[in-house]
């Protein structure tokens, strides 16, 4: 299993870097690209040498691995929406994801930590620091 | 004298109220990160780049650096009591700082350990003002086939030590050299990787790439199995916090080996606090009357790497602020934000920035005394702190790195950059890359490449330039050498274990 996430791993990182630019500009990229290739070409090897004493999957259990994945898609969509929500909305909404959703949380202690922290978030960054943070078209 | 001179301004400008309550602040909050397992020095600063973007550059710095070092005091308490390392650089002081809490002594092991960190932190901070202008003095010399020698030195040898795969360190490298290369040619001035992105121009965010490697991958890798935690009840006042007569006689010489070992592991580029822990831990182990015993609860064994691991904090600011070369993780992420400000580190930074560097040497000497303070009679309070759930801690990470990634350049395209670069530091640590180097990397990359360049334009393209000068010979070759010492090693504890047999 290692050795099979990492083949996958690596062929994808080489390809898209194999690019050849003019010469001056082109140069630095172009042998990093080449030192990049010999390195997962030695891996591979070494990877592969080393089979016997390698320790299986290093990715956690699926369980582990869909909280992971909500955690990102989460962030995902949080960045995507806060231009058009706004931050204080989108901000309470992501937060009670984590807590109540992803972690199971209780639902009251949800809603006051995710209130807290929005409330916060934009004392320190709206109030101290002065930030121009996303509003909605409601205007928070 | 003219150091003394110049300490001197440096405390004027630190002991200004605003530096001084950002200061204060630095270290609080690198004490509670320190405390706080599942988040260290690297994510701490990375998250506080946004926040001390509105500052002006001295204050900035001082609040960085602040964190910095005062999450090395911070990371022994939860080593101590619940055997788990607040931050990497603390794993040594589990082995003996619980079993000393296992014993009822945690309180001088705490004590021990604050004292120890304290007189170690000073040491260094001695050692860094008296050395670093020197050291810059003799830098300013420097021409590009120099600059692109010591920069290339930099990189492997944080290559060379971080992880323990050297392929995988170097693939880390050299990733972060293609993220460097991404935006406009500095040279020739035209547009390259940048996939028709008008926000790509200037170059990948380097706070969205350092936040999203550091705290969010960090966030990632806590989230799948939460950490348990278990307390030892002591009673924690200031009489029981401090060390007996016994204790201060077992550990004097462990800290004082740990202050000189610390700052000379933290000068060197690639060794950072957790290399020199480890180094200190051993020494002493060799040294001692009773090395069985270490493990079982020695003070000795809190002693000595706590204060090495303080002593390695100060003693990286010294490549950090004289030649430009950050040593690790941390430091590279306080280089970046120093660009960030608009001020370059390096041997020009004593004539041009003195009331930077001043300032902030001088910040150290009050952070430092300000953390004892801190350490001794309110390590009750940092206890209590520890008992605030990950759970509830992990939204708060996401959150407030995701918003300070937008706020430094009111920018949505930053916080994907964060997001990509989340996923990548979450897969590169689970394949065990060190995400050191690729953030080194990025910030050295330009650097590195226009000296490069402009050496090679000089010489006409002949390579032999890096070899001909003698400065740039002696660490060019240092560099090819250290990309073999983890060859070496192995060489060498073959043919060690060949000889046991025999």
């Amino acid at each position: 299993m290692l050795v099979f996430s990492l083949t996958v791993a690596y062929t994808s990182w080489q390809m898209p870097q194999r690019v050849e630019f003019g010469p001056g500009m082109g140069f630095l990229p172009f042998w990093l690209a080449v030192l990049m290739a010999v390195l997962s070409v030695l891996l591979l090897f070494d990877a592969s040498v080393r089979k016997s004493a390698s320790t299986g999957n290093p990715f956690p259990a699926p369980q582990a691995l869909l909280n992971v994945g909500m955690v990102i898609a989460g962030l995902g969509v949080y960045i995507a929406v806060l231009d058009t929500v706004g931050f204080a909305v989108s901000t309470i909404l992501y937060i009670v994801f984590l807590l109540a959703i992803v972690q199971k949380e209780r639902w009251l202690k949800t809603a006051i930590v995710s209130l807290l922290s929005t409330g916060g978030l934009y004392v320190v960054f709206q109030v101290l620091l002065d930030v121009k943070l996303p509003r909605n078209i409601f205007g928070f | 004298m003219e150091i003394l001179q110049n300490l001197l301004t440096g405390f004027e400008i630190a002991l200004s109220l605003k530096n001084l309550a950002f200061c204060f602040m630095g270290v609080t909050l690198g004490t509670l990160i320190g405390v706080l397992p599942g988040i260290g020095p690297v994510t701490g600063v990375a998250i506080l780049i946004p926040i001390t973007f509105g500052m002006d550059a001295t204050t900035a710095i001082i609040t960085m650096a602040g964190v910095y070092y005062g999450a090395m005091y911070g990371g022994s308490t939860t080593s101590i009591l619940i055997n788990v390392p607040g931050e990497s650089a603390s794993v040594m002081t589990t082995l003996d700082g619980y079993q000393m809490a296992l014993k009822g002594r945690a309180g001088p092991a705490l004590g021990m350990a604050a004292i120890a960190s304290f007189i170690a932190g000073t040491f260094s901070i001695i050692m860094l003002s008296w050395i670093a202008p020197v050291l810059a003095d003799y830098a300013v010399a420097f021409g590009p086939p120099e600059y692109f020698a010591l920069t290339f030195m930099g990189l492997t040898l944080v290559t060379g030590f971080a992880g323990d795969s050297l392929i995988k360190g170097l693939m880390s490298g050299a990733f972060g050299l293609l993220l460097a290369c991404v935006g406009v040619d500095a040279i020739s001035g035209s547009p390259r990787f940048i996939f028709g992105s008008i926000y790509l121009l200037d170059g990948l965010g380097f706070i969205g790439v350092a936040v999203g490697l550091f705290a969010l991958a960090e966030v990632l890798v806590n989230i799948e199995e939460p950490l348990k935690q278990v307390f030892v009840k002591t009673k924690l006042n200031m009489k029981t916090l401090f060390p007996n007569r016994q204790d201060w006689k077992d550990s004097a010489g462990a800290l004082w080996r740990g202050s000189i070992l610390g700052f000379f592991v933290g000068v060197l580029p690639g060794a950072g606090a957790t290399v020199a822990s480890f180094l200190s831990y051993a020494t002493e182990k060799k040294l001692s009357k009773h090395p069985e015993k270490f493990g079982t609860g020695v003070i000795e064994g809190v002693a000595g790497p706590e204060g090495a691991n303080n002593s390695a904090a100060g003693g990286a600011m010294v490549p950090l602020l004289t030649l430009g070369i950050p040593g690790s993780g941390t430091t590279a992420v306080l280089m970046g934000a120093l660009l960030i400000h608009g001020i370059r580190p390096g041997p020009l930074l004593f004539q041009e920035h003195p009331e930077v560097v001043w300032g902030l040497i001088a910040s150290m000497y009050i952070g430092n005394v300000l953390l004892l303070i801190l350490n001794l009679p309110l390590v009750g309070m940092w206890v209590s702190f520890l008992k605030v759930p990950y759970q509830i801690l992990m939204p708060l990470i996401v959150t407030i790195s995701a918003v300070g990634v937008f706020a430094t350049d009111n920018n949505i395209f930053d916080m994907w950059i964060m997001f990509g670069a989340g996923i990548v530091g979450y897969v590169m640590r689970k394949l065990d890359f060190p995400a050191a180097p690729v953030v080194l990397a990025l910030v050295l990359g330009p650097m590195v490449e226009r000296s490069l360049r402009q050496s090679l334009t000089i010489s006409h393209g002949d390579i032999s330039i890096f070899f001909t000068r003698p400065i740039s010979a002696v660490l060019t070759t240092f560099a090819l050498l250290s990309l073999f010492a983890p060859l070496v090693r192995k060489f060498w504890r073959t043919y060690r274990r060949a000889k046991m047999e025999q």
